[in-house]
Parts: structure tokens; C-alpha cells; sequence
């Protein structure tokens, strides 16, 4: 008998009373201004700062704007411009040294400032290996809650998507809070119409 | 309304006076005390040090002698819950009067519900919200949960004329007596009162009080030995003050 | 009368300002706890919803991991299943091998730390870096977790600027980490300033990440209903092991799985408000299929958690998502840390699930218990922890681990206890006599006696008063 078998049927034969999925129908939290709850969140518990972004307004410049001192910019978002692109770039070493990746979140929940970031480039290492991160999100996707977020995100076939809620941290040298740990050290929401 | 008054081993040994409160404080009521002879223990002390077993012939006695009273009482919230959420495992069948057997506050303030004391206590007390009381027994709002806040022991010493009620920081935090558990590991034990009763010495009070004598025999052991002059009473003394 | 867990917790207690400070640091994730609690209405509607979740999936497990693997392999994941640590251990060297792999990077894993990887790893030639920075830390300490969430909370910073001097880090990146960081006069070589400590070791471990062949990661969450492995952290160093190399091994235990979204929408809220006080994690990553170009293999591992199913006591114990947060609370953890346990996850699930795992290694842990009950209150998925240690001690005179002294304790008790009469008489002179309370007068010397005085008896017992008609 194969290992799998082994634990299925032991699982099987060890299950003495059987529980239902419960109702999830209970009252959840809901913002009146899930935009402004949104904003308030990321900026003071998350980490991060937000612009909010005008039709009218030059993206490109708004990224200068955030962040000036920026050598090498990637991103594969139509408009943006980039000195790298994550599609064509060979390896995902090659976005080592990138100092602002520009990438689309596509959901954004009020209540812990997570916005949720599919994978639509070939080397997802921009949303992580990227020194500083503008995430572009439109103010119509925000959502309350997360049970609200689950509901609404979505997968493509890179099969791959992640929540990020602000810059890298960690408190683990005596609880102190260090934010830029392995991943993005600065994180900047854009935040469309 | 028949009370079986229950006053628990090291209650009856150490601290009669607490018995002796509590049985006149329910007789000011109003209510039909006796106090059956021959009672002994709850069984905890054997449960906790895993002898739940040993324990088994006390919980039948137990409950023959106390199943016919509307309710037993005990000044002891420990103890009260123990009778309440164990006697039944360890005898693995239903046991009446363990069903209705109460701590003298939960009693008190869910039962006889009074709306006023005779009790005068001029002084400052630091409440101890012991762990069985807070979360078996619901004495007060466990503070780990969101549910709305409540104290019933803060509620009914609000009664007594005079008194002025605190609780230390960090509210229901263990004073790390656990029965068994203050001799199996007494540096743990020891160190967890050390933090508890500075809290409530924290506070300005000149007493502890609670509704357990076992939290409170521990923290005034440490107490003693560190010559802190911080006194200890038990709830029951104070809501039977003058009586 | 004394266990390894109260005898290392009196040394651990030596040193009353690290108690101190261990105490006040678990105290406060605890307390930001309960600050997010308070804030949610549906609070414990979801700890109740959580509970149900897990009791419904662990009772429907084997139909749950059908679905995952067969969605799994959907999506182009390789699935295995490993009965044992043994089995799981042979079957990374079997796709490290495949990958000729010879440097991997780990994120943060207790089931690897359950199965001894990194020694196997190691023992067969292949790098292995640790990549949660806490982690990274005792991997170069070569001292074990303390805690499941913030292993390395009891090194100091000091102790972490020697150990990143010893091991060259410092050398190598400190002077790029200290640029525009440390004040004026401050010298890079000795500072232990966490950020600048924090930022050389970003420095050392993206060298690792460029240089890997092989990402390891744990999952806090497998999702029946779509394959989706999700990973937990604020550091996005599951993100980044799994960014740069083409292999990507998940190692997961079976109790992982959960349904489907609608589950996962609450287990997110939880976690990390159990786990660290916080509204989420920074990073929440679903992995669902291999990076292009690159393989991806999940590795469902048993190791004993099928049996415990099977454990009419101790079943709930599979619920447990490794939040941490009973550590957190546990009055004991706090003052007797981490190392004073046997097993390699202390607190309130540690001791259950050592004795789960080894219960003549680790009957020792049940010593560190007062039963307080507010690991039962904080826990999000309701495991009944106190409960259980309270039904451990009552299993270990059948396995012959009882303390003898507390056995016979408990047997004068019963004798005692059992006929009122001799408990009367006892009573009577009990000033002088050493029957009662029998768990105080047979310990009069030693344990009670380490930081109390002794209680005094009452002059007359409450019995006695009664009799003599004086209770009036």
C-alpha cells in the first residue's frame, strides 16, 4: 500500500462523528467610506504612503515625484515608463538591482490595507526583489473586508497572486520594528479614479 | 429555598472566618442555610496533580450528601467550579447536586440578586479576579474575549458602604497558585505572584480580596515573606462586614 | 517533586530582568491582541466560525486532500505524501537530486523543524539558509526556536552584532548597511543597532536569494477547492525564495487543508491578529502554479497527525494553525521561555502536542500548566488546551510517570478526604499534625517554602466552630 493510501484510509477510519461547514452569515465589519478607511489604514498601521492619482495627472511624473532619487524604474503596465520590463527580462536575478517596480493591484481591503496583486508579468520578482513599490489601484475595487476580497479576487493562468499590505518588516532583533526586511523596503499606493 | 453551604478543606483549616461570613451573610437573606458534618473536599487538588481517580468516592459521598438542597453554596470559586465542570467525569455519570452547586457570588448576584447590604467597609480594595471564577465560572468578562464587560464581584461589593473597589493592571492575569502547580514548580509559581501582587499593591489599596483563599493564601504567602504589609480578605468578609 | 520543565524554569528564573523582559514582550503582542479583538464586532463569530471550519475539515480530511491533490496536479504542482519525517526527508533528496540543487532557501517551517530538514540537508552536502530573519539568526546562533512565531525574540542585539561579526556578515555588508543609517561617531563594526543589523542581513540573505537553486517554503493554508498553497509573512522572504529559483518545494502537514475561499476569508482575519497583534501579514501569497518555466512540488506530510485523529481526547489538537498566540498569553511561557520545554513548540499546544508526539520525552512539560484557561480564551479555533493538559496529568500514572511524591499526596488526600471522620479528627489537630491540607504540610519544607511563608492553621477549624455551636 502506497504512503497515500496509508493516511487516507487511516484518516478515513479514524473519523468518529462527522461536523457541517458552518454559516457564515454572520454580520461582518463594513465601512461607511471603505476609501478613506482604506487610506487611514495603509498609512498609519501599514507602512506605507498614498497619492491619490488624478485622470488628469502624468503617472510617469507622479513616480519621479515619489521617488526622485530612482536609477533603474520596472514594469510591464502600459505607459510606464520602464528601464527594465519583468516579461522580457531574461532571468528573475535580472531585477536585482531595480530601485522602483510599478505594478497593478487589482482589490484593496479597508480593514488591513492588503491589496491583492495578481502575477501578470513573467518574472514576479518585481513585486518583491524591488527595492520601493508603486502599486496602482483603482478607489472602485476597494472592499471592506477580506471575506469581501476573497469574493472578489481573481487568478489568470500565471496561477499566482499575493495580498501585500505595505513595506517588508520584521521585529524580530528585540520587537523593534524594521520595515525593508527581504522584500520591498518602501511602498507607495497609487490610488486611481 | 434549602442551601447546602459547602466550605471547602483548606477554607474550613486556614480561614473558618470565611465560612463563618459566608453562612451568616446568607442567613441575612433570608435563606435556609445548614452546613452538612460530614463534608471534606472538592477533589481538585488530587485532579490537578492527576489523581482525578482518588478523587472518585469523595464526588459520590459529595453528591449524597448535598442532593437535596436547592443549592450548595461555597465561599470558593475554584472549588465551586470544580464540583460544577469535573464531579461528573471522574464518576462518568450525573451528579444532582454538582449541577447546582454555585459560588457564593455567582449565587449571590444571579440567584438572590440584592439590591442592598448591610456591610460597611471604609477602605480601599484591590479586587483578584481568579482564573476559574473569571473563565468556568463567569464571575467576570474573560479579558482574552470580546463580550460585553461585566463583573459580578465589582457589582456586589459596590454594595458595601464605604468601599472603594480597584483592580490591578492586567486584570485576570494568573497569580500562578494552580493548587499543585505552586509546589511542582515554584520558581514559576513564585514569580507569577511576585508580578500579581505588585499589581495590586500598585493600585494604593490596603487589601486584596477576592472570592477564592487559595489565590489569596498564596499571595499572602510571598506577601509575607517580602514584608509587604498589603492585607487579605475574602469577598465574603466584606459583603458580611458588620453583620 | 520537580519535572525538566520546572527545574530549567528555576534557572531561567535566575535572572529576574530577562524574566522581566520575556514576560513584557509577549505581553505586549498579547495586548495588541486583544486591541484588534475589541475592535471587531464579529470577533468571536469568527473564532466560532474558525472552530466549525476545522472540526468539519479534519472530520472530512481524507476527502479534502483528494480534492486538493487532485486540483493540485491541475495546475501543473507535483504532489506527494509522506507517511513519516523519514519519507518526507527522502523525498526532498529525491527532487533535489532530480535539480542536482545545491543551495536552498527556506522560509520559515515548524514541520521542518518537526522532521530534523536541515541536519538531513546538510548531512547530504546541500546548503541550507534560513531566510525569516529570526530564523537566520539561530541558524548562525545553531540554537533552536524559542518561540513558533518570533523564534529569536530572547537574543539580544547585541548577541546578534557579535554573531554577524563572527560569521563575516558584518565584514561584507556592513559598511553598504550602515550608509545614511547610523548616527555620527557610531562605528559600523560594533553597532547593534536592529535596523542597521536588519538591513546587513537583508544585504547577506539577497546574496543567498541570487544565488539559490531551490525555494522552501511551509503553507499555513492549503486550499481544497483550488490547489492554492497560501503563504504568511511580513518579511516576503517566502516571496522571494520562491521568486528567484526554478524549484519551488512546499511543505505542508495534512491539517493545513481547508475547504475553499469562503474558510480562508476568516482563517486570514485571525491569524495574524492572533499570531502578532497585527490586522494581516504584509504579504498573504497564494501560490497555485510553478512560475514559468520553473517546477513546483507540495509534499503532504503526515508524521503522526492521521493517528491523532484517532485520539478521542486530543483529536482537537489538529485544529491548531500555529498562531502562537497561547505562547503569548501562557503565564508559564512567559516566565520560563522557550528552552524550559522538552519539545521544540513550548506553551499551552506544545506541551499537547509533544505528548501527542513522544510522551516519555516529554511528560515533563506537563508540569507547566496552572491551569488558568486563557490559552483556551485566545485561541481562534478553540482547541480546549488546558482541558487537555489537565487530562495528560491524569494519563501519566498509567504510563508510569507520575511523581511519586504527588501520588502519594494525593493518596493520603483520598483516605482522608473519603472518611469525614478522620478528616475531622485530622482538622482537629491540624496545628500540629501533618495530614491537612495534605498537598501543603508534605511539602512544608522544601517547594511551598520558596517564596512563601507558611500559612497559618485556624485555631479552630470551621468543622470544630460549627460543632461547638459557635458559627452564629
Amino acid at each position: 500500500m502506497s504512503s497515500r493510501e496509508e493516511i487516507l484510509n487511516r484518516l478515513r477510519g479514524n473519523v468518529r462523528e462527522t461536523y457541517d461547514f458552518p454559516d457564515l452569515g454572520f454580520r461582518k465589519l463594513e465601512f461607511a467610506d471603505p476609501v478613506a478607511q482604506y487610506v487611514e489604514t495603509t498609512v498609519t498601521t501599514a507602512g506605507a504612503r498614498v497619492f491619490e492619482i488624478k485622470p488628469t495627472d502624468d503617472l510617469n511624473e507622479k513616480i519621479r515625484e515619489a521617488y526622485p532619487d530612482a536609477k533603474i524604474i520596472a514594469s510591464n503596465v502600459p505607459g510606464i515608463k520602464a528601464d527594465k520590463n519583468p516579461d522580457t527580462v531574461e532571468r528573475a536575478q535580472d531585477l536585482e538591482d531595480v530601485d522602483v517596480g510599478v505594478i497593478k493591484g487589482e482589490v484593496a481591503c479597508a480593514e488591513n490595507g492588503c491589496v491583492w496583486i495578481p502575477q501578470t508579468m513573467k518574472e514576479k520578482a518585481v513585486c518583491f526583489a524591488s527595492e520601493t513599490l508603486v502599486i496602482l489601484v483603482s478607489k472602485q475595487n476597494i472592499v471592506s473586508n477580506m471575506h469581501e476580497a476573497y469574493e472578489r479576487i481573481k487568478f489568470n493562468d500565471y496561477g499566482f497572486g499575493t495580498f501585500i499590505s505595505g513595506p517588508s518588516k520584521t521585529a524580530d532583533i528585540e520587537q523593534s520594528l524594521v520595515y525593508g526586511a527581504q522584500a520591498a523596503r518602501g511602498v507607495t499606493i497609487f490610488l486611481t479614479e | 429555598m434549602k442551601i447546602g453551604l459547602f466550605v471547602p478543606c483548606y477554607v474550613d483549616a486556614l480561614y473558618p472566618e470565611v465560612g463563618v461570613a459566608a453562612y451568616k451573610l446568607l442567613c441575612s437573606l433570608g435563606l435556609d442555610v445548614e452546613y452538612p458534618e460530614k463534608q471534606t473536599c472538592c477533589g481538585q487538588p488530587m485532579g490537578n496533580a492527576g489523581f482525578q481517580n482518588k478523587a472518585e468516592k469523595l464526588v459520590e459521598n459529595y453528591d449524597e450528601l448535598f442532593r437535596g438542597y436547592d443549592y450548595v453554596v461555597a465561599p470558593s470559586a475554584s472549588c465551586a467550579s470544580y464540583v460544577r465542570f469535573f464531579h461528573e467525569g471522574i464518576v462518568k455519570h450525573e451528579c444532582e447536586a454538582a449541577k447546582r452547586t454555585m459560588d457564593l457570588v455567582e449565587f449571590l448576584h444571579d440567584v438572590v440578586k440584592p439590591t442592598s447590604l448591610k456591610a460597611r467597609f471604609p477602605h480601599k480594595v484591590s479586587l483578584h479576579n481568579s482564573c476559574h471564577g473569571v473563565r468556568e465560572l463567569g464571575l467576570s468578562s474573560p479579558s482574552e474575549r470580546n463580550v460585553p464587560r461585566f463583573n459580578k464581584i465589582k457589582d456586589l461589593l459596590q454594595l458595601v458602604e464605604g468601599i472603594t473597589v480597584m483592580e490591578p493592571e492586567r486584570p485576570d492575569e494568573c497569580c500562578g497558585f494552580g493548587g499543585m502547580f505552586s509546589v511542582e514548580e515554584p520558581a514559576v509559581s513564585t514569580r507569577m505572584g511576585k508580578d500579581k501582587l505588585r499589581r495590586h499593591i500598585a493600585t494604593g489599596a490596603e487589601y486584596i480580596t477576592g472570592p477564592d483563599s487559595s489565590c489569596l493564601m498564596h499571595l499572602q504567602g510571598i506577601a509575607r515573606k517580602n514584608g509587604e504589609p498589603i492585607k487579605f480578605i475574602h469577598v465574603a468578609q466584606i459583603l458580611a462586614a458588620g453583620l | 517533586m520537580s519535572t525538566k520543565h520546572s527545574i530549567a524554569a528555576e534557572k531561567f528564573n535566575q535572572d529576574s530582568g530577562r524574566v522581566t523582559r520575556h514576560d513584557q514582550t509577549f505581553w505586549s503582542v498579547r495586548s495588541k491582541r486583544d486591541g484588534l479583538a475589541y475592535q471587531l464586532e464579529e470577533w468571536e463569530q469568527l473564532r466560532e466560525s474558525a472552530n466549525l471550519i476545522k472540526k468539519h475539515t479534519i472530520t472530512h480530511l481524507a476527502d479534502y486532500l483528494e480534492q486538493f491533490e487532485t486540483n493540485a496536479r491541475k495546475n501543473g504542482v507535483h504532489v506527494h505524501w509522506a507517511k513519516d519525517a523519514d519519507e518526507y526527508n527522502d523525498i526532498v533528496m529525491q527532487i533535489m537530486r532530480e535539480h542536482n540543487v545545491k543551495k536552498v532557501v527556506k522560509s520559515k517551517s515548524m514541520l521542518t523543524e518537526e522532521c530534523h530538514l536541515n541536519d538531513n540537508l546538510i548531512r547530504h552536502g546541500i546548503d541550507v539558509v534560513e531566510t525569516d530573519l529570526g530564523e537566520r539568526i539561530l541558524q548562525l546562533m545553531e540554537i533552536p526556536p524559542s518561540h513558533i512565531v518570533m523564534p529569536a525574540i530572547h537574543v539580544t542585539r547585541e548577541e546578534v552584532a557579535a554573531c554577524f561579526r563572527e560569521k563575516g556578515i558584518i565584514e561584507k555588508h556592513g559598511a553598504h548597511a550602515a550608509e545614511g543609517l547610523l548616527k555620527e561617531g557610531e562605528d559600523w563594526r560594533t553597532s547593534s543597532d536592529p535596523t542597521y543589523l536588519t538591513r546587513a542581513a537583508r544585504y547577506h540573505l539577497r546574496d543567498n536569494f541570487m544565488e539559490a537553486d531551490c525555494g522552501m517554503t511551509g503553507g499555513n493554508f492549503g486550499i481544497a477547492e483550488t490547489g492554492d498553497i497560501v503563504v504568511c509573512t511580513n518579511e516576503g522572504n517566502a516571496d522571494m525564495s520562491t521568486s528567484i529559483p526554478k524549484l519551488h518545494i512546499v511543505s505542508i502537514g495534512l491539517e493545513k487543508i481547508i475547504p475553499n475561499y469562503k474558510a480562508m476569508g476568516v482563517f486570514q482575519r485571525l491569524l495574524a491578529r492572533h499570531g502578532t497583534g497585527q490586522a494581516t501579514t504584509v504579504y498573504t501569497s497564494h501560490f497555485r502554479k510553478p512560475r514559468p518555466g520553473a517546477e513546483m512540488h507540495i509534499i503532504l506530510v503526515d508524521n503522526g497527525r492521521s493517528s491523532i485523529l484517532g485520539n478521542i481526547e486530543h483529536w482537537q489538537t489538529l485544529k491548531c494553525m500555529r498562531c502562537g498566540a497561547c505562547m503569548n498569553t501562557c503565564p508559564v511561557y512567559r516566565r520560563s521561555g522557550g528552552y524550559s520545554y522538552t519539545y521544540f513548540i513550548p506553551g499551552p499546544i506544545g506541551v499537547n502536542l509533544g505528548m501527542l508526539k513522544d510522551k516519555d520525552a516529554n511528560y515533563h512539560n506537563c508540569s507547566a500548566c496552572s491551569l488558568c484557561m486563557s490559552c483556551d480564551n485566545v485561541c481562534p479555533v478553540k482547541v480546549d488546551l488546558s482541558t487537555q493538559i489537565y487530562k495528560w496529568r491524569q494519563e501519566l500514572d498509567s504510563m508510569g510517570h507520575a511523581d511519586p511524591m504527588k501520588k502519594m499526596m494525593s493518596a493520603g488526600m483520598q483516605t482522608l478526604f473519603e472518611h469525614p471522620s478522620l478528616y475531622t479528627t485530622a482538622l482537629k489537630f491540624a496545628p500540629l499534625a501533618n495530614h491537612v491540607p495534605a498537598f501543603m504540610t508534605n511539602i512544608k519544607a522544601n517547594a511551598w517554602c520558596y517564596g512563601h511563608t507558611m500559612p497559618e492553621f485556624a485555631k479552630e477549624s470551621f468543622h470544630t466552630l460549627w460543632k461547638k455551636g459557635k458559627v452564629k
